[in-house]
């Protein structure tokens, strides 16, 4: 049996992909949720688990460094990266939205300032409704930008919309709904086609 | 006879000599199937292209001007220039054409690559439209896959029609058949179904095209599920045609590595028929791809059916270098005949006569300190080697010394 990397977001959501793989009877006996280790084994060591940053996972598994990644739908459509996805583990729900002040009116006639932490996203969505844009690539705080003069609009990620609210901003558009995603190296889906499926299913089971 | 290749201590001499040797065994290879190399000019006329629907993408192209205003672009695939040089030759005539190239195609890398230039081997089966040609080709990419000593590899054969066809009835806006192509070339079924609810489509098509990306698998699984969203005579006639090179597939005994996938959807529109590409264990992307594009002839002024594919030699070398494939041998380095002045002409002499005889030979004179291994030219006739002095009247005797001594 060919031996399956599975590469997962470090931190909150690994914890929570754990527990399911857990439930789904793949037990990583020497995980702990402070350790400092990144490469975790099964029982039957037919699995291997690496730890990586979450914007990378996509990478990981599109370069075929990982043969299945667990991470969020933000990062899959910002990586744009080529890989199969195929199957939503209804974790870490959120959504991408467009935010800016209440009173913001849009104008398609004017370049529309941008600021965001997810160029791609913003780039795909503005070009879909037809509004010609300038992107401020920010690494966080991103609310802060329309306050001080950095950006009409921001794109981000939208969850309770606390943070949103205590900036005095608002949703403005809504883009696409996020939650976990599995995806799949398209050549280990060809090459270890059993072992991908029956991971899958043993998954799929413990969601239900 | 081990064709294995030398080692090197320089990184650059070695990473040729690999490349070297796996585009020895594509093209002889290539070659035991009737295949004949050719090559075209790395400049082409952008008109050309431009003219050209369901081309490369016109922003991927690597664009130059020459000196009288007229733009040029750097060849940026094989397939379009090979079938230009084959429909525009009367002689050939619309007959049955084997070919093959490698050369370097330059294209600006899309995402996150750097590399502007890529080598690729290909093959071309021109003026044959039957399931025998489609099964040839396919068998041929599995025959060198396994040659280069992969041992877990897929071949993946999807159609380029299918998808056509059940879209043709849809009418689709391009915003809308771009996201569906994403969730289809993704399997993302999570997202398919809402989408395709939103589309407001008669439901034998939203069901056929829901059940797309799932039609994956080994080939008689697929080809029997398939039956089930069959719309249209023009969809039978593609499911016949697919079980027709199955068969011939079979005959080849290659089955076990092919893998049927009708979700696969190359971006490069001008394929009609078969469409293909080649996996290697633990490499991300495909390393070859390939298909039948018998509408692509009509641009250049003739009706020419085509199939053919292309390895990526870079991303195979790298596949190769992951799986420790390489096939090295140790041998010894050049010889290296020291000579004092004196005896120069005699060395140089000796020197040509061993290269005469395949031997590598480097020749340097001798200063203080110089010498490490290697043969030592003394008086007449006489030479070192291993610190032993030998006399030798004959080339042959002096190959023989060397051979004995093994500087």
């Amino acid at each position: 049996m060919e031996k399956l990397t599975i590469a997962l977001a470090k931190g909150r959501p690994a914890k929570h992909t754990i527990e399911t793989l857990e439930k789904a009877g793949m037990h990583f006996i020497d995980f702990h949720a402070d350790s400092r280790k990144l490469v975790f084994f099964n029982e039957e060591r037919t699995i291997k688990l690496i730890f990586v940053k979450a914007v990378d996972v996509p990478t990981y598994v599109e370069r075929g460094a990982a043969d299945i990644g667990i991470v969020g739908k933000d990062n899959i459509l910002e990586s744009r990266a080529d890989v199969y996805e195929l199957l939503d583990l209804k974790i870490g729900k959120c959504k991408f939205s467009v935010a800016g002040f209440p009173d913001y009116t849009a104008d398609s006639n004017q370049t529309l300032t941008v600021a965001t932490k997810y160029p791609n996203v913003a780039k795909k969505y503005f070009s879909n409704v037809g509004q010609s844009i300038e992107i401020v690539k920010l690494n966080g705080s991103v609310e802060l930008a329309p306050l001080i003069g950095l950006a009409d609009v921001i794109v981000d990620i939208v969850e309770t919309g606390s943070t949103l609210k205590e900036n005095g901003l608002v949703v403005l558009e809504d883009i696409e709904y996020i939650s976990t995603r599995l995806i799949v190296n398209k050549a280990s889906f060809a090459t270890k086609s059993t072992e991908v499926k029956d991971f899958i299913d043993q998954l799929k089971n413990a969601l239900e | 006879m081990r064709n294995g290749i030398e080692k090197s201590s320089n990184r650059a001499v070695m990473n040729y000599k690999i490349k070297n040797q796996l585009i020895h065994k594509l093209k002889s290879r290539f070659s035991t199937y009737g295949y004949e190399q050719v090559h075209t000019p790395t400049f082409e006329d952008y008109d050309m292209y431009n003219s050209i629907q369901q081309t490369v993408n016109k922003d991927e192209m690597i664009k130059v001007i020459d000196r009288s205003g007229k733009v040029l672009v750097l060849r940026p695939d094989g397939t379009i220039p090979m079938t230009r040089l084959t429909v525009t030759d009367r002689e050939i005539n619309g007959s049955e054409q084997r070919l093959f190239y490698v050369f370097n195609v330059y294209r600006h890398p899309n995402g996150e690559s750097t590399e502007k230039e890529s080598t690729q081997a290909g093959v071309e089966l021109f003026g044959n439209k039957k399931p025998e040609a489609d099964a040839e080709v396919i068998a041929l990419a599995v025959h060198t896959l396994k040659e280069i000593g992969f041992n877990n590899f897929k071949i993946e054969i999807g159609h380029a029609g299918f998808f056509k066809e059940l879209i043709e009835q849809a009418n689709l806006s391009p915003q809308d058949l771009q996201q569906l192509q994403e969730l289809i070339q993704s399997k993302n079924m999570v997202e398919m179904e809402p989408f395709l609810t939103k589309l407001d489509l008669p439901s034998e098509i939203q069901e056929a095209l829901y059940a797309i990306p799932l039609l994956y698998g080994s080939p008689s699984a697929v080809l029997e599920e398939t039956k089930s969203i069959i719309q249209n005579e023009r969809m039978q006639h593609i499911l016949d045609n697919l079980l027709a090179v199955i068969e011939v597939l079979e005959d080849y005994d290659v089955l076990d590595f092919i893998t049927l996938n009708l979700g696969l959807i190359n971006n490069m529109d001008y394929y009609t028929d078969v469409i293909f590409q080649g996996f290697v264990e633990n490499i991300g992307k495909p390393v070859l791809m390939g298909g039948r594009y018998d509408q692509l002839g009509k641009q250049f002024g003739k009706d020419m059916p085509a199939i053919g594919f292309a390895y990526e030699v870079d991303d195979l070398l790298e596949a190769i270098n992951q799986h420790k494939l390489t096939d090295v041998r140790n041998e010894p380095a050049p010889l290296t005949l020291y000579y004092v002045a004196k005896q120069r002409r005699k060395a140089l002499e000796a020197a040509q006569s061993l290269r005469e005889q395949e031997y590598r030979v480097i020749t340097k004179q001798l200063e203080i300190g110089t010498a490490e291994a290697g043969i030592l030219f003394l008086e007449d006739k006489n030479v070192l080697i291993d610190e032993t002095e030998q006399t030798f009247e004959t080339t042959e005797e002096l190959i023989r010394l060397v051979e004995k001594g093994g500087a």
